[in-house]
C-alpha cells in the first residue's frame, strides 16, 4: 500500500507537458532535442516546433538542444506548457568563414579575414554591398560620394596599383560565382560578407585577387523550416549641406561695392534672385520591399525573392528604380550522395539622370541675377557669356534627360557529388547576361544642343559573362591530424560590349523623344553619329568595341592541422589571361601561411583570464588584370587620336591608324603580402579582438604613362614599371561590456593604419622620374597636373603652386622656383611638393544596446591625418570674373583685382579629418506568438546625423580611394541626410 | 558510385584539356595587324591618318601661334570672357612660356604626323605590293613628313629629326640649319615621284589635299626665301627659280574672283590652290566662323549659333587695306554692317543689334580700346566692347555650321600662286635677277599687279620690300605667314600699343627679345624626354 501510494504518489506528479520552441524570429524550430533532465528521456520537436514530455514533478528540469543554438535548460514548476525560444548561438555561427572553393572554422583560419554578419550591417538607403560594410573592416576604406547613382570607391589595405576603376576594387565572388556583378544584390538578401584580406587568403583567386576578395553569401532557410519575411521601409533624404554662394542681392552689392559697372541688364541681370541649388534640388522619397521565402527539406531546400528600390535622388529628374527576382532550388540524390543546385537572379534597374557635371557646376556658378525663364516662358540664355556656368541649369536639367535601363540575369547551376568518405567533386557553370539600354534625348529648348530641333541617341550593348568551376575536395581525420586538400580549373570569359548605338536630330516636335529615329530629319552626314558616347556630358563619338577576356586557371591548396594545435595551408594557382602580352599570359600564384592556437597548449590553462590565442603568419602573391582594355597589349588599328576624318579622292574617308603601342611582355602586377596577426579572447571571450600587421610589396606595376611624341607614334605607352610598398597595423576590439537578462550592450572598435609609398618607377627598358597626375583643368590651367607619383612619396602627393599670400593690390602672389615671388601666374616648373592625401587612420566603431524588446545600434567611423586639395573653392574663388559667374561667400574676403585667387595652389590644401555618427537606428521587435505572424520589428534609423570637420568643402568624405585621392574637384554633389522608417515581419 | 566517379573524372580532364586552355581570343570589332591594312582602301585610310591629323590642328592651334603672336589677329578678352588663362594675351605680347597649351599641343600635333608618317613608311615596305606602288607612296608620306617637320622647325627652330619608328633612343634637338638641309634633301629626293597638277580635273580631285610636284617647289621657294633666317645664308635666286618651277605648270593660274578662294566650297576646282587644308562639317579644324565672325550678324548671314565674341585684326592691320575698289578689303566687317547681297556685296537693308539696343544698327569698331581693368581686356559692353574690332569674312561663314562643333567647311590654303607671285617679287627685290617664265617676263611690279588688277584695286606704280609686306598683308591675311612674313622683315618685335580708356597706357608690355622669334621646348616633352634641350632665353 505504501509502495502503491508511493507510487501512486510518484504517478501523480508524472504530467505531461507541451510546449513550442521558436527561434528568435519566432519561427518555429524543427529538430530539436528535448531532453527531461529526471527521467533522460529524449524526444524532438516536430515540423510546427512542438513537443510533448513528461515530467516528474515540479523540480524536474526540462533540456533544449539545438545545433546552432545555445542550449536551454527549463525548470518546469507548476506549468503545463513551457514555450521556448532559443537564441542562435553567435559564437557558433560566426565561426564558419567562407575561404574560397569552401569553408573553414574561424578557429582555424590562418588569413586575414573579416566575416561581417547580416545584423551587423550598416542600415539605410543603400543600394551596393560596400556601402553595408562602410566602418566595419579595419583596412577596408570605403568613400561614397552623395550621388545614389554612383559606386562607392573602395580600398583594401591601400593603393596597389596606378590604374583606376575595376584595378582598384576589391573582386567580389557571389555564392560561389566569381566576378558576378554586386549590382544583383539586395542587400535584404544577404546572409553575411567575408572579407579575405591577406595574400595567404585571396592568391586561391590568383590574378584578380590583389585588392581582396570579398565573398557574398546570401540566405538560405534552415533545415526543417519555412520560411515568409517581408521587410521594408521608406526614406526621407535632405540636403544636408550646399555651397554657400551669393544672393543676387548679395552679388549686386559686391560687384557695386568694388566700383564695378553694374551687370548688363536684362541679359545678365533682369531684377531676378534665383537660387539655383534650390532650383535643381528637391526632397527625395525612397521605398524598399524586400519578400522572401523559402523552405529546407530532408533532399531539397528552395527559396524565392523579390525586392524592389525606388530610391528618387535629390537632384531634380534623377531616379533609380531596381527591381531583383531571386530564386533557387537544390535537391540531394543517392543518399545525399549527390547535389543539384540551380540559382536564378534578375536584376532590372532604371536609372533617370541629367547632365550632372553641368548641372551641378551651374548651379553654383549661374548668375543668381537672372531667371530661369524669359517672359514668354521660354528658358533665358546668354550664348555670348563665358564663364564656369555659362548655360541656364534648370533648362539643362528639364531639356536634357538619359534615361538607362540595364537588366542583369545570372544563372548558376552547380552539381556537387561525394565520390568516396571525405573526395567530393564540385562543378559549377554559370551565365551572367547584362543588357544595357541607354536613351538620350535633347529638347528642341536644349541649350547644348541649339537650333538641332531635339537630338535623339539610343544605344544598346550587351555583356556576357561565362564561368565554368571544377574542383575536387578531400577532407580526412587521421587520429589527431586533419588533411583538407582542394584541387581545380576554372574558366572565364566575359566578351562586353557587344552591340551599337545611332545618335540623329531634327524632329517635328519634342513629343516622341527618342522613341522613334526615323522621324529625325538630319540635314548632313556629320548629324547622325554611330556609337555615340553614352559616358554623360560628352558630345563626341564613343570609341566602343566589342572586348572579349579569357581567363583559365589551375589552382590547388592544402590545409593541414595536428592536434588542433598547429595549423598549416599552402595553395597555388596558375592564371592564363588573354589580355596579357603573347610572351607573358600565364603567371603562378603561391601562397603559404601557418597557424598556432596557442590557447590549445598546456600551458594556458593556467591562465583562465585568457580564454582564446592564436597566432597567424602567411605569405602570399596575388596578380591584378583587372580594369584595363582586354586588348591592351596588342596592336590595334583604329580611328587615331584627335579623330577626323580626312578627303579622299573627292570622298570623305574614315583614317584608320594604330591606336595603341603594342608590348608583347606585358605581364601581370604581383603584390606579395607578408601578414602576422594574433587573435585572443579574454574573459570568457567577453573581449576579443585580433591585430595583424602586414607588409604588401606589388611590383610589376601597369602603368599607362605619358611617353614623348618626339618617339612614340602613340603619346602613351602600357607597361610593367614600378613598386609599390604598403603597410600597416589593423586592430580590432569586440566587447560586450553589460550582458545582463534584459540589457545588453554589444561594441566593436577597429582602426588601421597604412603607410603607403612608391619605391620606383622604372624597369630595365623605362625609367621615369615620376608620373603626374590630376589634371583637374581650371581656367588657364588645362595642362597642369596637381599630383605626382614618385619613389618615395605615397599616392596621392601634391604637387602644387605655394601660395605667398596678397601682395599690396590684394592679388594672390605666388612662388617661382627660384625663390622670387610673383603676382601673375606661375608655370608648371614652380610646382612643390606637399603633403599627401592618404589618411594615417581609419576608423570605425559600432555599438549594439539591447533592451528588452528594443535594440539600438550606431556607428560612428572617420578618417584622420590626410590632406585635401578643395579645387572647387580654387575654382568658385574668382573674384575677378564675379561679372560672369556667381562666387561663394568665402569670396567676399577677396579683392576684386585679385585676378589669380582661382589658381590651383596649397591655399586650397585642407585637412580631411572628419569623424562622422554615419547611422544610427532604433528598433522595437513585438513577438505576438500568433499563428499568422511570428514576430514584427519596427525601426528608425538616420544616416549622416553630424559631422565633425574643419574642411571647408561640402563633405571631406572625398574619394580617398584611386589614383588621385583627396581631390575634391569640382564635386558639387550636395551631401545628404537621410530618415527612414522601417519593417521586418516574420509570418 | 564508380560510374559518378568515372563520368566526374572524364568531365574534369576534358574541360582541362579541350578547348578551354586557349587563350586567343578573336579582337571583333578592330582592326590588327593580321587583317588590316590589306586592300588598297586600307592603305588609303591607313595614309588618311596623315591628313586627318593635318587638319586637326593646322586652322587653330597652329594658326594662332602663327598669327596671334603678330598684327594680323588678336583675341581680347572681354570683361573675363575670353581670357582662358591669358593664353591669347601671351601670344600678342610674346609672353608665352613653355607651358603654353599651343606650345604643347602643336608639337604633339606635329611630331605625331611626323611619327605617323615614319610608321606608315615601315607599313608600306613591309605590304605585298608593287614595288611602283609602294615607291610613290612613300614618296607621298616622305612629302608630308617634310612638311610636319617644315612646320615644326619654322615654329621651334632647334627640332629632332626622327625617319624611323620606333627609335630606340630619346631623339636629340639638331641645329635650326641642319633641319633646313634634311628637309630641303627630303623634298629633293621625293621629287620626281611626285605627280604634278594636270588639265583634268578628276586627277586633281585625286591628289587635292596631297603632295604634288608644285607643293614641293613652292615650300623649297619657302625655305629658300627665309634661308637667311633658318641658316643664316640667303638663297633669294633659288627661290625665284622655284616659284619659276610652280609656274611652269600652267595649270596653275589666278582664279577670277579672289573671294572664291575661301569660301566654304572652295576645293579643287580652285586653280590657284597648290595644297591646301581640306575642311568639312565632318573634317573638324576650321572654325574661323566661331572665333573670328561677329556673333550678332549670324542670323543675317544665315545661320543661327552662338559664337565667341572675340577674335578680330588690330587697327593698324586693318589700315592696310587702303586701296581702292580692292575686293580683298571686303574681306572684313568693319563700321556699319547691312545684309550681305550673297556674292560678296552688301544690299541697303541694315542690321541692327538685339533688343535693347534693337533700334541701333551694328557697327564694328576697328579700334580695341582697353578698360584697364583687367589684361588685355576691353569690358563687355554689346554695342561698345563687343562690338570693338574688325571680324573677317574672308572664310565666309559656312551656314551649314552647327552649334555642338562649330566647324566650317572651307579648305585653308597653305600654298597657292599669289604667294609664289609674292615671293618671286620679294627676292627680286632682295636681289635676284628677275626672271622670264612662260614668255612673261616678271617683274616684282608685274607680279603684284596680277593680284591687284585679280583684286580689282589700283594698280601700283612703284614697289619696294615695305610696300611688298603690306601686299602680303593684303594678299594672304589670315593664311598663317604673317609671323613668318614679320620674323623676314625683322618687324616681329614691331609693337602697336593698345590704348586705354581714360588716356592711360598698358600696363602689360611686348617682350621684344628676339629669341621669340622661336617657340620654347615644350615642358610636356622636356620631362618625358631628357636628350631635348631648352631654345635660348627660355
Amino acid at each position: 500500500m505504501l509502495m502503491f501510494a508511493a507510487s501512486s504518489m510518484a504517478f501523480a506528479q508524472q504530467r505531461t507537458i507541451k510546449g513550442t520552441v521558436t527561434d528568435e524570429s519566432n519561427l518555429p524550430l524543427p529538430g530539436v532535442v528535448v531532453t527531461v533532465k529526471s527521467s533522460g528521456k529524449a524526444t524532438s520537436t516536430n515540423a510546427n516546433g512542438g513537443y510533448q514530455v513528461m515530467v516528474s514533478g515540479a523540480g524536474d528540469v526540462i533540456k533544449f538542444t539545438f545545433l546552432g543554438s545555445v542550449p536551454k535548460e527549463v525548470t518546469v514548476g507548476e506549468k503545463n506548457s513551457v514555450n521556448v525560444t532559443l537564441v542562435t548561438d553567435t559564437k557558433q555561427l560566426k565561426d564558419v568563414v567562407v575561404i574560397g572553393y569552401g569553408t573553414s572554422s574561424r578557429k582555424d583560419v590562418t588569413g586575414a579575414i573579416t566575416s561581417v554578419k547580416a545584423e551587423d550591417f550598416n542600415a539605410g538607403v543603400l543600394t551596393t554591398p560596400a556601402e553595408l560594410l562602410q566602418g566595419k573592416v579595419a583596412g577596408l576604406n570605403i568613400t561614397k560620394s552623395g550621388d545614389p547613382n554612383k559606386q562607392p570607391a573602395t580600398i583594401l589595405r591601400g593603393p596597389s596599383t596606378f590604374r583606376e576603376g575595376a584595378a582598384q576594387q576589391p573582386f567580389y565572388v557571389i555564392d560561389g560565382v566569381p566576378g558576378a556583378s554586386i549590382d544583383l544584390l539586395a542587400p535584404a538578401d544577404i546572409e553575411s560578407i567575408d572579407v579575405l584580406k591577406d595574400a595567404s587568403s585571396t592568391a586561391i583567386y590568383g590574378s584578380r585577387a590583389s585588392n581582396g576578395v570579398i565573398i557574398v553569401t546570401t540566405r538560405k532557410a534552415k533545415t526543417g523550416q519555412t520560411r515568409l519575411t517581408y521587410s521594408g521601409y521608406g526614406a526621407v533624404e535632405n540636403v544636408s549641406k550646399n555651397i554657400d554662394v551669393l544672393s543676387a542681392d548679395e552679388l549686386r552689392k559686391y560687384l557695386s561695392d568694388n566700383g564695378v559697372a553694374p551687370l548688363s541688364k536684362p541679359t545678365d541681370d533682369d531684377g531676378s534672385n534665383t537660387n539655383w541649388q534650390k532650383l535643381a534640388e528637391k526632397t527625395s522619397y525612397s521605398q524598399n520591399h524586400n519578400l522572401s521565402y523559402g523552405g529546407a527539406g530532408t533532399n531539397s531546400e528552395y527559396g524565392a525573392s523579390v525586392n524592389y528600390l525606388k530610391n528618387n535622388g535629390i537632384l531634380k529628374n534623377t531616379s533609380l528604380e531596381r527591381t531583383i527576382y531571386k530564386g533557387y532550388i537544390n535537391q540531394r540524390f543517392f543518399n545525399d550522395r549527390l547535389k543539384l543546385s540551380i540559382n536564378l537572379t534578375n536584376s532590372a534597374t532604371k536609372n533617370n539622370d541629367i547632365y550632372q557635371s553641368q548641372v551641378l557646376s551651374g548651379i553654383l556658378f549661374y548668375l543668381p541675377t537672372v531667371s530661369p525663364f524669359n517672359p514668354d516662358g521660354t528658358y533665358k540664355e546668354n550664348y555670348t557669356r563665358t564663364g564656369s556656368g555659362p548655360l541656364n541649369p534648370l533648362s539643362l536639367i528639364d531639356n536634357n534627360f538619359i534615361r538607362t535601363e540595364n537588366n542583369k540575369t545570372l544563372i548558376n547551376g552547380s552539381a556537387q557529388v561525394d565520390i568516396l568518405k571525405g573526395l567530393k567533386f564540385t562543378l559549377t557553370g554559370s551565365t551572367q547576361k547584362e543588357q544595357n539600354n541607354v536613351n538620350i534625348y535633347s529638347t528642341s529648348q536644349s541649350g547644348i544642343f541649339v537650333n538641332a530641333n531635339g537630338v535623339a541617341s539610343r544605344s544598346a550593348y550587351t555583356n556576357t559573362s561565362n564561368v565554368v568551376e571544377a574542383y575536387f575536395n578531400y577532407d580526412r581525420l587521421f587520429g589527431r591530424h586533419s588533411l583538407k586538400l582542394l584541387g581545380g580549373y576554372s574558366y572565364q570569359q566575359d566578351r562586353n560590349n557587344d552591340g551599337f548605338g545611332v545618335q540623329t536630330q531634327n524632329f517635328s516636335n519634342d513629343a516622341l523623344t527618342y522613341n522613334y529615329l526615323p522621324f529625325s530629319n538630319p540635314t548632313q552626314l556629320s548629324q547622325i553619329i554611330f556609337n555615340p558616347n553614352y559616358a554623360i556630358n560628352s558630345n563626341t563619338p564613343a570609341i566602343t568595341y566589342i572586348s572579349t577576356l579569357r581567363l583559365i586557371s589551375f589552382y590547388a591548396r592544402a590545409q593541414y592541422q595536428f592536434s588542433d594545435k598547429y595549423l598549416l595551408q599552402a595553395s597555388l594557382r596558375e592564371d592564363g589571361s588573354s589580355a596579357f602580352g603573347l610572351n607573358t599570359r600565364h603567371g603562378y600564384f603561391p601562397a603559404v601561411s601557418a597557424g598556432w592556437k596557442i590557447i590549445s597548449e598546456d600551458f594556458m590553462k593556467s591562465i583562465p583570464v585568457i580564454s582564446d590565442l592564436k597566432l597567424r603568419a602567411g605569405y602570399g602573391v596575388s596578380g591584378n588584370s583587372l580594369g584595363f582594355d582586354a586588348f591592351t597589349a596588342r596592336l590595334i588599328y583604329g580611328v587615331p587620336p584627335g579623330g577626323g576624318k580626312f578627303l579622299s579622292n573627292g570622298n570623305i574617308v574614315n583614317p584608320i591608324g594604330p591606336v595603341r603601342n603594342d608590348n608583347p611582355d606585358l605581364k601581370w602586377e604581383s603584390t606579395g603580402t607578408t601578414n602576422i596577426g594574433l587573435d585572443f579572447g579574454i574573459l570568457n571571450n567577453r573581449i576579443t579582438g585580433s591585430v595583424d600587421y602586414y607588409v604588401k610589396k606589388t611590383s610589376d606595376l601597369i602603368a599607362t604613362y605619358p611617353v614623348s611624341s618626339t618617339l612614340y607614334f602613340y603619346p602613351f605607352y602600357t607597361a610593367n614599371v614600378g613598386k609599390i610598398k604598403n603597410n600597416g597595423i589593423e586592430v580590432v576590439i569586440n566587447a560586450i561590456p553589460v550582458k545582463s537578462q534584459s540589457f545588453t550592450w554589444r561594441t566593436s572598435f577597429n582602426v588601421s593604419h597604412n603607410k603607403n609609398v612608391v619605391e620606383s618607377l622604372s624597369n630595365s627598358r623605362f625609367t621615369l622620374p615620376f608620373i603626374q597626375t590630376a589634371q583637374l583643368g581650371g581656367k588657364g590651367q588645362s595642362g597642369n597636373y596637381s599630383q605626382i607619383i614618385q619613389p618615395g612619396y605615397a599616392i596621392g602627393t601634391f604637387d602644387l603652386w605655394h601660395y605667398m599670400g596678397k601682395n599690396a593690390n590684394g592679388v594672390s602672389t605666388y612662388q617661382k622656383a627660384d625663390g622670387s615671388v610673383i603676382a601673375t601666374q606661375p608655370l608648371t616648373s614652380d610646382q612643390f611638393i606637399k603633403y599627401d592625401a592618404q589618411p594615417k587612420l581609419v576608423y570605425g566603431w559600432s555599438n549594439s544596446f539591447f533592451y528588452k524588446n528594443f535594440d539600438l545600434n550606431f556607428l560612428v567611423r572617420g578618417v584622420y591625418g590626410n590632406k585635401i586639395l578643395n579645387a572647387t573653392l580654387a575654382s568658385l574663388n574668382n573674384p575677378a570674373d564675379a561679372r560672369l559667374q556667381n562666387i561663394p561667400r568665402f569670396t567676399l574676403g577677396e579683392s576684386f583685382k585679385d585676378i589669380n585667387a582661382y589658381l590651383i595652389s596649397d591655399r586650397f590644401l585642407e585637412s580631411g579629418s572628419y569623424l562622422r555618427l554615419d547611422n544610427a537606428t532604433l528598433g522595437y521587435t513585438v513577438k505576438p506568438h500568433i499563428q499568422a505572424i511570428k514576430s514584427l520589428r519596427f525601426y528608425a534609423s538616420g544616416n549622416n546625423i553630424f559631422i565633425i570637420t574643419k574642411y571647408r568643402g561640402v563633405d571631406p568624405e572625398v574619394n580617398i580611394g584611386g589614383l588621385t585621392p583627396g581631390i575634391d574637384n569640382r564635386d558639387f554633389y550636395p551631401k545628404t541626410r537621410t530618415f527612414s522608417l522601417g519593417i521586418t515581419a516574420q509570418f | 558510385m564508380k560510374k559518378i566517379f568515372f563520368i566526374c573524372a572524364t568531365i574534369a580532364v576534358i574541360m582541362s584539356t579541350y578547348s578551354c586552355t586557349k587563350l586567343n581570343v578573336p579582337v571583333e570589332s578592330q582592326y590588327v595587324k593580321s587583317n588590316f591594312p590589306v586592300t588598297d582602301a586600307d592603305y588609303t585610310a591607313l595614309l588618311g591618318t596623315i591628313y586627318s591629323n593635318l587638319s586637326s590642328s593646322y586652322a587653330v592651334p597652329y594658326w594662332r601661334m602663327q598669327d596671334m603672336s603678330t598684327d594680323e589677329a588678336i583675341l581680347p578678352a572681354r570683361d573675363g570672357n575670353f581670357d582662358d588663362g591669358g593664353q591669347y594675351r601671351q601670344l600678342h605680347y610674346h609672353t608665352w612660356t613653355f607651358d603654353h597649351p599651343n606650345v604643347i599641343g602643336v608639337w604633339q600635333w606635329g611630331f605625331g604626323g611626323i611619327n605617323t608618317c615614319n610608321r606608315i613608311i615601315t607599313v608600306i615596305n613591309a605590304s605585298s605590293s608593287t614595288a611602283a606602288k609602294k615607291a610613290s607612296s612613300v614618296a607621298e608620306v616622305r612629302a608630308m613628313r617634310a612638311l610636319y617637320l617644315y612646320f615644326m622647325m619654322d615654329l621651334y627652330g632647334n627640332v629632332p629629326i626622327i625617319t624611323d619608328f620606333p627609335v630606340t633612343t630619346q631623339p636629340a634637338n639638331q641645329p635650326r640649319a641642319k633641319v633646313y638641309e634634311f628637309i630641303e634633301s627630303e623634298l629633293k629626293s621625293v621629287l620626281p615621284l611626285l605627280p604634278a597638277k594636270s588639265s583634268n580635273a578628276a586627277t586633281n580631285v585625286g591628289q587635292y589635299g596631297r603632295p604634288t610636284k608644285g607643293m614641293v617647289f613652292a615650300l623649297l621657294a619657302k625655305m629658300y626665301l627665309n634661308s637667311g633666317v633658318y641658316t643664316g645664308t640667303t638663297r633669294y635666286q633659288e627661290t625665284v627659280t622655284m616659284c619659276d618651277s610652280v609656274q611652269a605648270n600652267t595649270n596653275y593660274f589666278l582664279d577670277a574672283k579672289y573671294r572664291d578662294i575661301f569660301l566654304p566650297t572652295n576645293g579643287p576646282a580652285i586653280n590657284e590652290t597648290i595644297f591646301a587644308v581640306p575642311y568639312d562639317q565632318q573634317i573638324p579644324g576650321n572654325q574661323f566662323t566661331r572665333f573670328g565672325f561677329f556673333y550678332y550678324l549670324a542670323q543675317a548671314y544665315g545661320f543661327n549659333v552662338g559664337l565667341s565674341i572675340a577674335m578680330s585684326t588690330t587697327p593698324e592691320f586693318y589700315n592696310r587695306f587702303n586701296i581702292p575698289g580692292d575686293d580683298r578689303s571686303k574681306t572684313w566687317l568693319a563700321g556699319p554692317q547691312f545684309y550681305p547681297d550673297g556674292n560678296g556685296g552688301f544690299t541697303n537693308q541694315p542690321v541692327y543689334y538685339p533688343a535693347p539696343n534693337a533700334a541701333k544698327q551694328i557697327n564694328i569698331i576697328p579700334t580695341l580700346t582697353l578698360t584697364g581693368l583687367k589684361p588685355m581686356d576691353l569690358g563687355n559692353d554689346v554695342v561698345t566692347s563687343q562690338s570693338e574690332g574688325v571680324r573677317s569674312i574672308k572664310y565666309y561663314p559656312d551656314v551649314n555650321i552647327i552649334q555642338a562643333t562649330r566647324l566650317n567647311s572651307n579648305d585653308v590654303p597653305v600654298f597657292r600662286l599669289a604667294d609664289i607671285y609674292l615671293m618671286k617679287a620679294e627676292a627680286i627685290l632682295r636681289g635676284a635677277a628677275p626672271t622670264t617664265i612662260n614668255g612673261d617676263a616678271q617683274t616684282p611690279l608685274t607680279l603684284v599687279n596680277k593680284l591687284r588688277t585679280r583684286a580689282h584695286a589700283d594698280a601700283a606704280t612703284s614697289i619696294d620690300l615695305d610696300a611688298l609686306l603690306d601686299e602680303r598683308a593684303r594678299e594672304l591675311s589670315w593664311e598663317a605667314w604673317r609671323r613668318n612674313d614679320l620674323i623676314r622683315y625683322g618687324l616681329f618685335e614691331k609693337e602697336y600699343p593698345l590704348p586705354v580708356a581714360g588716356g592711360k597706357t598698358d600696363d602689360l608690355k611686348m617682350n621684344t627679345d628676339p629669341t621669340r622669334r622661336i617657340y620654347p621646348i615644350p615642358s610636356t616633352e622636356l620631362k618625358t624626354n631628357p636628350n631635348l634641350k631648352q631654345n635660348p632665353g627660355y
